[in-house]
């Protein structure tokens, strides 16, 4: 990885000339707003990199340029022109071309078959088709033989593959979400010099990257997305480093609620010792983490998404398997216990994925409540539906979820109305131990102050939380310790009252110089 | 910096020209595009399904027509045979049971999003387990033997879905493949039986299985109807219960519905597959003893008679709820009736076959249009806008004077 500004400091080689000027695109998906005003504004002859947090919404916008999904608001203009993209072939008529995570080859084609799919010239003779997809891939370096099946080739070639339909649709606008997850340091190298030959050329390019090194030696301008909106749009990247992208990412909050000063002294509630857990790739996801926390004590998780977080709030509510290591929760071995056997031991969990998992989404609002407990509404072999209403009807006075009606599928609810309801059924068993993955993501500001509300709470209760989130300031203000992760582990063991943002961001950028405590 | 853009590559000059020219075809089309309703119409459902039987008279009407009949005529034959008195009426009771039933047992699966394709095959294993169990213990007095031979039937109908289910369950291979296989297996094994083991020596050269023993036939109800309508019920109400009443049922619909919620709740996925689909196999076997005491002497291959495949449409029509079964095995069972009916009029009774497709057809489509509303969009942006190249790529770069039509699409 070249050092941070390196490529950057030259400017694009464009003239400035707008592109793609997305302005205040607005889209919602059932319970969350995936972009909220968001802008973007790509030049001719530049490298763009989107940058934002998981859930940021940048995916979501880049999609609404390919034209996957048509925006509730906001204008999409292309050249000068206003347009309206009702499907990717409308986006690919305009010029963009959308290389997506999820390649979309044909394994029994050819290279070229599938480079011409769909839009071979019908004057020219296989052999003329060829050589032009051959020149073609010449031309920006993207080393290929066009003759040899798709199937035989490697996931860094298949891009490449996907890169060559895009430019062969004459696309001026290349669109890559996160390009560099599947490749080798060797294959992202010559990416990025394909990507800066076709600026040279005069396209343009949009670059979604979580690598921030990686942005800093590839791109020449960026937008920063937080919650769904344009927070920060830096037109060069020169004199700019890792931790003011990650800043900018991260933000500041307005207002925080803030967790009481005193120091908890409770008992572990909480013992990971040693825990490891594989991907869903089957890569390793989590090594040999060691975490306590103590009764009446908020730990906040930080750390880049993507770096095992996710594994580990699944390892503790024993919906993914550990590979090694050991856990207590209040002094008993749950490792091997099943998820419903953690929640009868007093484990609450808030997933990140909270309409999907959390809740399901085409079941009743009463139906959703009952979770947790719906056996013991049992009446012989019945279910008692109306201990399930009051159950229901009490969860939603207490914690003060916004129903219509409690017989309504609970994808109506909004978004903070939703994630009420899941914690608090999470909490009205008396949990000793509360996981919360993102709990405030996505979330309006009321609904955000309520769930801190409810965890400084639990806090005061005497519930240990494990917090983990990407919002650094809540993490700040609510958690008596802080832990990074950073490929897995835990990369620092931080107090909160003792560190500024930057130390933070380094950590999760995965420096451990200013970090005491460290291990990686 | 545009000297790059502005000459571009030989290569591409003429495939530019190609793709922007058909994009311009294409784009230059008003077309629609769906869009999901604010406003829920009440009993979509229901509403799509009586929209779907009005089509399906339409349709079958012109086809009347074009084969020189006088529809009028041929409804009203149909009405009359199907409705029209208390005799009537029966027949369409005798033939909504296996329907209801073979509908019931695809709802079941269905209700977890699993397609129970294979109903009509184990009906037929149903029936010859039933069918060998009262061969082999004809003594037994009626009452006694007819219970005897519906859980024979019921075992039966789990025989054949248990490879599927175990498959399902624990390979996640597609139940719609398996149960499938399985119906022309089954089918087979009964003509088998009927030319070898199980032929009735008193035969002579007609390949037909040994009759049932007098006793072995269900209690009338009144006409020709049998209590095998109450059976269907019955279940049809118990169904419902279990579903929407029980923990069993709530686990059911969870796992069905969101599979990651259920996993979080601590609720095993496998285990309600298998429970589903052996379920589903039991009552389609079921549904075959039931048919096999209530209207048949003895077993035949043609036993199950189409009933396990029309049970499929019924089940969707439904969309898995027991009181929907009730109501579209019950039209589905007049249409049939009516179909024979007409054959006398010199009309073919496929024209039966053709209604309930039509029916499905209908209301698929009248569901679709209830749920969405469809808006044709025109195109947008100058025309001119569309032929000359992107600005990105044209000498001297300006970009078109923005003052282009206004993108806008024509509500409906």
């Amino acid at each position: 990885m070249s050092e941070p500004g390196g490529a950057a400091a030259s400017p694009g080689s464009g003239d400035g000339r707008v592109v793609v000027d997305l302005r205040g695109i607005r889209k919602e998906f059932p319970g969350v707003v995936a972009c909220d005003g968001a802008n973007l504004t790509v030049r001719a002859g530049t490298i763009h990199a989107l940058l934002g947090e998981n859930g940021a919404g940048k995916t979501s916008l880049v999609n609404v340029l390919g034209g996957v999904y048509l925006p509730d608001a906001g204008e999409i203009w292309v050249h000068g022109q206003q347009r309206q993209f009702h499907s990717p072939a409308d986006a690919i008529a305009a010029g963009i071309g959308m290389v997506h995570q999820e390649f979309r080859l044909v394994p029994t084609l050819t290279v070229f078959e599938n480079v011409v799919l769909g839009s071979a010239p019908r004057y020219l003779d296989m052999g003329q088709i060829i050589e032009r997809v051959a020149h073609l891939a010449a031309t920006y370096s993207l080393q290929t033989d066009p003759s040899r099946p798709v199937w035989q080739l490697s996931v860094g070639e298949r891009q490449r593959v996907e890169i060559l339909k895009a430019l062969w649709r004459d696309a001026d606008v290349l669109v890559l979400d996160e390009p560099t997850a599947v490749l080798t340091p060797a294959e992202a190298a010559d990416l990025g010099l394909t990507l800066r030959s076709m600026a040279d050329r005069g396209r343009s390019v949009v670059y979604i990257s979580h690598k921030l090194d990686e942005v800093l030696s590839v791109c020449d301008e960026a937008t920063v997305l937080r919650n769904g909106v344009t927070v920060a749009r830096p037109r060069s990247l020169a004199g700019i480093d890792r931790s003011d992208l990650a800043e900018m990412m991260v933000g500041e909050a307005a207002t925080q609620i803030q967790r009481p000063a005193e120091r908890p002294s409770g008992d572990i509630v909480l013992e990971l010792a040693g825990v490891s857990a594989l991907s869903d790739r089957g890569l390793p996801a989590l090594h040999s983490v060691d975490i306590d926390v103590r009764a009446g004590e908020i730990v906040g998780v930080a750390g880049v998404s993507g770096n095992g977080q996710r594994e580990l709030a699944e390892a503790i509510a024993g919906l993914r398997p550990t590979t090694a290591g050991t856990m207590l929760l209040a002094g008993v071995d749950i490792t091997g216990a099943s998820p419903r056997g953690r929640s009868r031991a007093g484990l609450a969990y808030v997933p990140e994925d909270r309409l999907g998992m959390g809740l399901a989404p085409t079941m009743s609002v009463v139906d959703n409540a009952v979770v947790r407990s719906y056996r013991s509404m049992r009446r012989r072999m019945m279910l008692d539906l109306r201990r399930c209403e009051d159950f229901c009807r009490r969860l939603i006075e207490r914690f003060g979820v916004q129903v219509g009606r409690v017989h309504e599928p609970v994808s109506a609810l909004s978004g903070g109305n939703l994630q009420r309801l899941l914690l608090g059924r999470e909490l009205t068993g008396e949990p000793k131990m509360l996981v919360a993955a993102q709990p405030t993501r996505g979330l309006d500001v009321a609904g955000i102050a309520a769930i801190q509300e409810q965890i400084v709470a639990q806090r005061a209760a005497g519930v240990g939380v494990l917090l983990i989130s990407e919002d650094l300031d809540e993490l700040l203000a609510l958690s008596d310790r802080l832990i990074v992760m950073y490929e897995g582990q835990v990369a620092a063991l931080m107090d909160p009252t003792q560190v500024t943002r930057a130390e933070v961001g380094a950590a999760m950028a995965g420096s451990t110089s200013t970090v005491s405590g460290g291990n990686s | 910096m545009t000297d790059p853009g502005a000459a571009p590559e030989p290569t591409h000059a003429p495939l530019h020209t190609v793709s922007r020219g058909r994009a311009r075809w294409h784009r230059g089309l008003v077309r629609p595009v769906l869009q999901r309703r604010a406003d829920v119409v009440p009993a979509a459902q229901a509403v799509a399904f009586v929209i779907g039987i009005v089509v399906a008279l339409i349709a079958g009407a012109l086809l009347l027509l074009a084969a020189g009949n006088d529809p009028a005529q041929v409804y009203g034959r149909m009405v009359d045979s199907s409705l029209g008195g208390i005799n009537s009426i029966s027949r369409t009771l005798l033939r909504a049971t296996p329907l209801a039933l073979a509908g019931l047992a695809v709802a079941v699966a269905g209700s977890m999003g699993l397609w129970n394709i294979g109903a009509e095959g184990q009906m037929m294993a149903g029936a010859t387990v039933a069918a060998g169990f009262a061969m082999s213990a004809g003594d037994l007095p009626g009452p006694l033997l007819i219970v005897m031979m519906l859980i024979a039937g019921a075992v039966g109908g789990v025989i054949l879905m248990v490879g599927p289910a175990l498959a399902r369950a624990y390979l996640g291979v597609s139940e719609i493949i398996t149960t499938l296989m399985l119906v022309e297996v089954s089918i087979r094994v009964v003509e088998w039986l009927e030319t070898g083991p199980w032929k009735d020596p008193e035969s002579q050269g007609f390949a037909l299985i040994e009759p049932l023993p007098d006793q072995a036939s269900l209690p009338g109800l009144f006409g020709r109807a049998h209590i095998g309508a109450l059976f269907a019920v019955a279940l049809l109400v118990a169904f419902w219960l279990a579903v929407s009443r029980t923990a069993w049922g709530y686990e059911l619909r969870m796992a069905g519905s969101s599979p990651a919620t259920a996993r979080y709740a601590g609720i095993s996925l496998q285990r309600k597959v298998l429970a589903a689909l052996l379920l589903s196999g039991g009552l389609a076997g079921l549904a075959g003893a039931i048919e096999l005491t209530g209207t048949a002497t003895r077993l035949d291959p043609g036993l199950s008679n189409g009933y396990g495949f029309a049970g499929i449409i019924v089940a969707a029509l439904a969309l898995m709820r027991p009181s929907g079964v009730a109501a579209v095995a019950f039209v589905f069972g007049a249409v049939q009736v009516g179909g024979q009916s007409i054959q006398t009029l010199g009309v073919t009774s496929s024209i039966a076959t053709i209604l309930q497709a039509m029916i499905l057809i209908g209301a698929l489509v009248a569901a679709v249009l209830l749920n969405y509303r469809v808006r044709w969009v025109r195109p947008v942006g100058h025309p001119a806008a569309e032929i000359a190249p992107p600005a990105g790529l044209a000498p001297g770069g300006a970009p078109p004077s923005g003052s282009s039509s206004n993108p806008e699409a024509s509500g409906v």
